[in-house]
């Protein structure tokens, strides 16, 4: 597309640059680096202005660009793959994404969650076809070779005849993540060896974003996951679930129709936490006796867990870069990348095994109405995240950059005793601007020592 | 079913009316009359599919009570309704261009005022400039004889998508 034509000019210099440089003819559509003289590598930092609050319209639908977050963000974050109530038995097996590769969460027959690339490593078919499930091994339906759930290749037709013995089995088993881990149920994992341990790399703030969903109590996912489709850049699915300036236009007729009223949709007391890595939490604030608490809160394992600072928000924790902890439906949401103009939105409801029947029916009632493709808020989404994509193609239109500095320089960061930070502010950007900055020190990172000395600290002061 | 063959080809040509006249409110905007054909009591469900192995595709959609796409009463299908009508209900404004095509309809069971009956549905739609989309699934309605008229009393909808293709479901099946 746009800039393919740059990129398919070989790069001057010896092999070992070349990457760098058809990274760098690629990021800058041919123009000069601006930062050249302090950017060892070039910087996609200047795709988002810091300064002005301002993002550039061409990381939302450049193929390089995308191609490069598989790389350097997929493939070296914490992702999501499911909660272990999704697979408590041996043989279970649930089907995920790691950017685009396609991978298995698995229950080993030690008990064991296994995560593997769903892979043949012969000709590479993918040796599960199915979603979720439950069996023995993974069958690779091309020739045959046959897979434990542990990863290992236990069975390869012709091994003796036509192999004659030459392959090595042990050197061919399924390729497992790097780092699996799992924090209080909620399983992740990273390809890369470096990635910090899961609970440092989520930090006081990711924690605090699962812990609101996790500290309700013995939660289990509700059977069926929904999945569409949405012509859309997954960053901006993404930056959708901080915003709370759209309620009261995207989902006002939710409003007019009488299921949810005007102050739901846009509280003005917001609370923002920002974390490293680029975890934000943002939205409603959690004011006692208001529209946004819920009696688990007052339970005090959940105040605990919580901490004073997590009492505070009742708003939208995103763990970067697209786990939505949806805390008022009980709910997760990835935004799965599928090119640089497609996502696919996945929904999990999370519940409490002990909910009493009425209060069951009421959460069910409101994960299956507000969310999803037929709920009655986000049927409204899915054309701006899509228009704003498609607006970032043409050859004017990506000139101008996006708007995402409301508030800024407008809030004072608060500390507590404990050094949790946030900020006490009306409707705001702050974590919007916050994800793409982090976004960037993704991009620029060569590896996860440069990304864990560079990324920003969690700000102090005026932001 | 006990019917002769002329009993079966009246209320076989009942039916199909019913499910044309139907699709008609839908496919032109009539939603406060598609209103009118439902009972007070009705369930309209679309259960999420997933690609299962073959041994388990006895669990291929969700179960009632799990997630699904709709689980509506009435409250909820009057609101969907009225949202047709609100000029900031984005997804269907500029509204969304549906033809309801109904087939292979099945008369399964009788059972005193109520039939329960298979159809397949094909609902074509197109928004916008050029999104496009086609629903593909089964139907199994409960119909009620009310007041000699025939009334959905329930309505569960089976699609053939699993991860579904399209932005999002705005429109009535």
């Amino acid at each position: 597309m746009f800039v393919a034509s740059a990129l398919r000019q070989p790069a001057a210099g010896g092999s070992e640059n070349d990457s760098r440089a058809i990274r760098r003819s690629s990021r800058h559509f041919g123009r000069p680096c601006s930062q050249a003289a302090t950017c060892e590598v070039c910087p996609l930092r200047e795709y988002v202005d810091i300064e002005n609050g301002t993002v550039d319209r061409k990381i939302f639908s450049d193929p390089d660009i995308y191609k490069l977050e598989m790389e350097q963000i997929f493939a070296r974050a914490w992702n999501f793959m499911c909660h272990e109530s999704q697979i408590p038995k041996t043989g279970d097996f649930f089907a995920t994404w790691i950017g685009e590769d396609r991978v298995l969460a698995t229950r080993d027959k030690a008990g064991q969650v296994q995560v593997l690339l769903n892979t043949c490593r012969h000709r590479g078919n993918p040796v599960c076809r199915a979603e979720l499930g439950n069996t023995k091994t993974f069958l690779c339906p091309y020739h045959g070779w046959t897979y434990g759930l542990d990863g290992e290749l236990i069975g390869v037709p012709g091994h003796k005849d036509f192999y004659r013995g030459d392959l090595k089995k042990e050197d061919w088993g399924l390729p497992k993540a790097a780092q699996v881990e799992s924090y209080k149920g909620f399983v992740f994992a990273t390809m890369d060896p470096e990635a910090p341990p899961l609970e440092e790399y989520l930090g006081y703030v990711g924690l605090i974003g699962l812990d609101l969903i996790a500290a309700r109590g013995d939660v289990e996912v509700v059977d069926g996951i929904q999945k569409n489709r949405i012509p859309c850049n997954w960053k901006l699915a993404v930056d959708n679930l901080f915003d709370w300036y759209h309620p009261q236009i995207s989902h006002l007729s939710a409003e007019r129709v009488g299921f949810l009223p005007t102050a739901t949709l846009m509280p003005n007391d917001q609370t923002v936490l920002l974390g490293e890595y680029g975890h934000a939490i943002s939205g409603a604030s959690a004011i006692p006796g208001g529209m946004f608490t819920s009696p688990w809160r007052d339970r005090p394992e959940a105040q605990e867990a919580l901490g004073p600072v997590g009492m505070k928000t009742a708003g939208h924790p995103n763990i970067f870069p697209n786990l939505w902890v949806s805390t008022n439906g009980t709910q997760l949401s990835l935004r799965l990348p599928r090119g640089p103009l497609e996502t696919e939105i996945w929904w999990f409801t999370i519940l409490e095994k002990d909910m009493s029947e009425p209060e069951r029916q009421l959460s069910m009632y409101m994960a299956t109405h507000l969310f999803g493709p037929a709920g009655l808020l986000e049927q409204d989404d899915g054309d701006n995240w899509g228009g704003s994509t498609y607006a970032t193609i043409g050859t004017t239109s990506r000139n101008y950059p996006l708007n995402f500095a409301m508030g800024k320089g407008r809030a004072e960061i608060q500390e507590h005793e404990s050094g949790q930070r946030w900020i006490d502010t009306t409707v705001n950007e702050h974590a919007q601007l916050w994800t793409y900055r982090s976004w960037a020190e993704w991009m620029d990172a060569k590896d996860w020592p440069a990304l864990k000395r560079d990324h920003s600290p969690i700000p102090e002061g005026t932001i | 079913m006990g019917l002769t063959i002329a009993e079966r080809m009246e209320l076989q040509f009942e039916i199909e009316q019913f499910y044309y006249e139907e699709a008609a409110t839908l496919d032109e905007r009539r939603y406060s009359e598609w209103l009118e054909l439902l009972t007070d009591d009705i369930h309209y469900w679309m259960p999420i599919r997933r690609t299962r192995l073959m041994e388990e595709t006895d669990q291929e959609f969700t179960a009632p009570g799990a997630m699904a796409l709709f689980d509506d009463n009435k409250d909820l299908l009057e609101k969907r309704v009225m949202k047709f009508g609100v000029e900031v209900s984005w997804a269907e404004n500029p509204p969304s261009r549906t033809r309801h095509i109904v087939t292979n309809v099945r008369v399964l069971e009788i059972s005193g005022d109520e039939m329960s009956i298979e159809a397949n549905i094909h609902l074509y739609r197109t928004r916008l400039d050029s999104e496009e989309t086609s629903w593909i699934g089964r139907r199994l309605d409960v119909l009620r004889r009310v007041d000699g008229s025939l009334r959905i009393a329930k309505r569960h909808i089976f699609l053939e998508q699993t991860v579904l293709l399209s932005t999002n479901l705005s429109s009535l099946f």
